[in-house]
């Protein structure tokens, strides 16, 4: 053992600490999500809740008529799941190097494991939310076409791998500046209403389209529209870019989050 | 000639404290290879032993440890208060770096050697830190690593545990293990280590063969503990022998200062008289801090001090062969009423006794081994490879 800084892939991290991934991913989802009832009814009901307050601020008060051909339902559930998701995802994990500070202050382990553990327990349990939904839309009659899980798949896990490498960055920042944490609430509700969720990009005046194009959470939602409403499962050089840049976020993110690791037991 | 398992070159860390007078904590440590058990007390250890553990990073040095390191840092450190016994086994042995294979093949052993009976299903928070520590250290076991760090350990936990600790220690130490061991205990770490390292305000004091570093380290606290050299309030001791006091008027000790074990002393002195009649001189040793080793009176031995002028009385002392064991003592000189009943004036001298010597205690008692075989063993596992 050596306490270099030599960078080990992070397969090799995961192979070498899986009891403790494991060890960390359960105590995750059962200690907030699992181990009281309300959590784990919190966990699909808070989603369910904003899709009806959705529902009947835009279909009711606002009186708007399907989306791209879509009922409104069905559109924004589509879209909306996996930004809570990644959002969830985020706001924890920026905050688990924390939660953990009693082990980094004691015990020598790849402190990235725990970011991981964090991820993997809400995105594990927004997907398995994410089916029940598309389920439940479905046997209401909504034209789901679950063929399109093919593509939605890998997209969730693009989306992942992103994600992942955004938490490592902010996760690691979250130890030295504590406001990061409370700035991120806010920041993630004005980029929600900025991503094409409750609207498709086909409403977005023609000037400012670009630039919500641009944002490659709106690409990512706009394939699953494609892959789960359309059933359109053909991939594209968007997708292999969406990939690329996905990657690209994560080797960033744990490259920031290598750097200041060795220094977490100081602060946390 | 293999790479040392444990090397650290100019190793420093420094906190950042929000006061300013102490602002900077500095650690540094140059070079410490070893093989066979170390010890490490004094200020700054624990942090030396997380770096080594590599909980912490060094500021600047480099750590190179060469092998799988285990830690026993903290009482519980790497345990969840909610989770079960069995649980934390789980967790903790997945944090040394365990495999589900390697936890699930050694948890029985490891519930074995906490020995903690049903508890090991309770949670952990209720658990006394007597069995916190026998699963802390159960777990550790188990890792069988090439360096095994300790911190305090056995400060805690029933003496039988403590027995079991340390035959495990000694049986890893023997298999060729590495043992790190951080205590205040000196009995702990002469029996275990051989050699010491004694960290002082962030510094490395001393490194060397552990009953050196022990007894550099015990001089150095006893002698802490008592600086004074007059005793009594008396400033000049002439006006106070005209106000009627018994009061000593001079003390020496020859040779001074430092002696070797076994070797001759003699203290001389001179006293005053306020009445002109022979007053009883006591001088005792004591150890520096403050534990008497021996005391004995001119009256009790039947002599008188002999009188140089009106008011004064002179006396000398010769011990042939001080049988005290190294350390740090002093001698002192007190002068009572003739009737030798109320004591008026004290003073000492400090004395230090230098020597190799490992037994406990204060003097040496002649003794003699009914069953005599050298043990071999013993001798080589004393010798320090630096």
């Amino acid at each position: 053992m050596n306490h270099s800084l030599a960078p080990v892939p992070t397969a090799a991290v995961l192979q070498r600490n899986r009891a403790l991934f494991a060890n960390f991913f359960r105590r995750e989802l059962f200690s907030r999500y699992l181990g009281s009832a309300s959590g784990l009814a919190w966990a699909f009901l808070h989603p369910l809740a904003l899709l009806a307050v959705y529902h009947f601020v835009f279909t009711t008060v606002f009186r708007a008529g399907p989306m791209d051909g879509k009922s409104f339902l069905l559109f924004v559930a589509v879209a909306l799941w996996p930004w809570l998701a990644a959002q969830e995802a985020l706001q924890r994990g920026t905050v688990s190097i924390a939660a953990h500070a009693g082990l980094i202050r004691k015990v020598a382990f790849p402190h990235e494991v725990v970011v991981y553990a964090s991820i993997a327990a809400t995105l594990v349990l927004q997907f398995v939310g994410y089916l029940a939904v598309l389920v439940v839309l479905a046997l209401f009659g909504e034209p789901v076409h679950f063929e399109g899980l093919l593509l939605a798949v890998p997209l969730w896990i693009v989306m992942a791998v992103a994600v992942a490498g955004l938490t490592l960055a902010l996760a690691a920042l979250q130890v030295f500046i504590r406001d990061i944490e409370h700035i991120l609430m806010p920041v993630l509700m004005i980029l929600m209403y900025l991503t094409p969720i409750l609207y498709p990009l086909s409403l977005v005046p023609e000037g400012m389209k670009p630039w919500v194009a641009a944002n490659p959470f709106g690409y990512l939602v706009g394939r699953l529209r494609d892959a789960l409403l359309d059933g359109r499962l053909n991939p594209t050089w968007g997708d292999a870019v969406a990939f690329v840049i996905s990657i690209s976020v994560f080797a960033a993110g744990r490259w920031i989050f290598l750097r200041l690791s060795p220094h977490f037991e100081d602060f946390v | 000639m293999a790479a040392p398992l444990l090397e650290l070159s100019s190793v420093g860390k420094d906190y950042a404290k929000n006061d300013t007078k102490a602002s900077r904590v500095r650690l540094v440590l140059d070079l410490l290879r070893g093989r066979g058990a170390s010890n490490v007390f004094g200020a700054g250890k624990s942090t030396l032993l997380k770096i080594v553990a590599g909980v912490i990073t060094p500021t600047r040095g480099t750590v190179a440890v060469a092998g799988r390191v285990g830690a026993l840092l903290e009482l519980g450190s790497g345990f969840h208060p909610e989770y079960s016994g069995l649980d934390n086994i789980d967790l903790a042995g997945a944090l040394l770096g365990l495999s589900p294979g390697e936890i699930d093949a050694k948890r029985e052993s490891i519930v074995a050697f906490a020995d903690i009976g049903d508890h090991i299903n309770d949670p952990i928070k209720h658990y006394s830190s007597g069995m916190v520590v026998r699963l802390g250290f159960a777990v550790a076991t188990a890792l069988t690593p090439d360096v095994l760090i300790t911190d305090e350990v056995l400060a805690v936990g029933d003496e039988s545990f403590q027995k079991k600790c340390i035959a495990w220690m000694e049986a890893y130490l023997s298999d060729g293990g590495t043992l790190l061991f951080c205590s205040h205990s000196m009995y702990h770490i002469q029996k275990l280590c051989r050699s010491a390292l004694w960290v002082k305000d962030g510094r490395v004091e001393q490194y060397g063969a552990a009953a050196d570093v022990c007894q550099a380290y015990l001089a150095y606290h006893e002698e802490k503990s008592a600086v004074s050299k007059r005793l009594t309030g008396i400033q000049d001791p002439r006006a106070a022998a005209a106000a009627g006091y018994y009061a000593i008027k001079l003390f020496e000790i020859t040779p001074g200062g430092s002696i070797p074990e076994r070797s001759a002393l003699v203290a001389t002195g001179e006293a005053y008289s306020p009445d002109g009649r022979p007053p009883v001189i006591l001088i005792g040793i004591v150890r520096a801090d403050g534990t008497p080793v021996y005391g004995v009176a001119t009256d009790m031995d039947n002599v008188a001090p002999r009188k140089t002028s009106n008011d004064c009385y002179a006396f000398e002392i010769e011990f042939p062969s001080l049988p005290l064991l190294p350390g740090k003592y002093f001698i002192r000189m007190h002068v009572l009423d003739p009737e030798g009943v109320r004591m008026f004036d004290t003073l000492e001298k400090p004395l230090v006794v230098t020597g190799t010597a490992r037994e406990f205690g204060l003097i040496r008692i002649e003794h003699r081994w009914r069953v005599a075989d050298a043990l071999h063993t013993t001798a080589s596992r004393t010798t320090s490879v630096l």
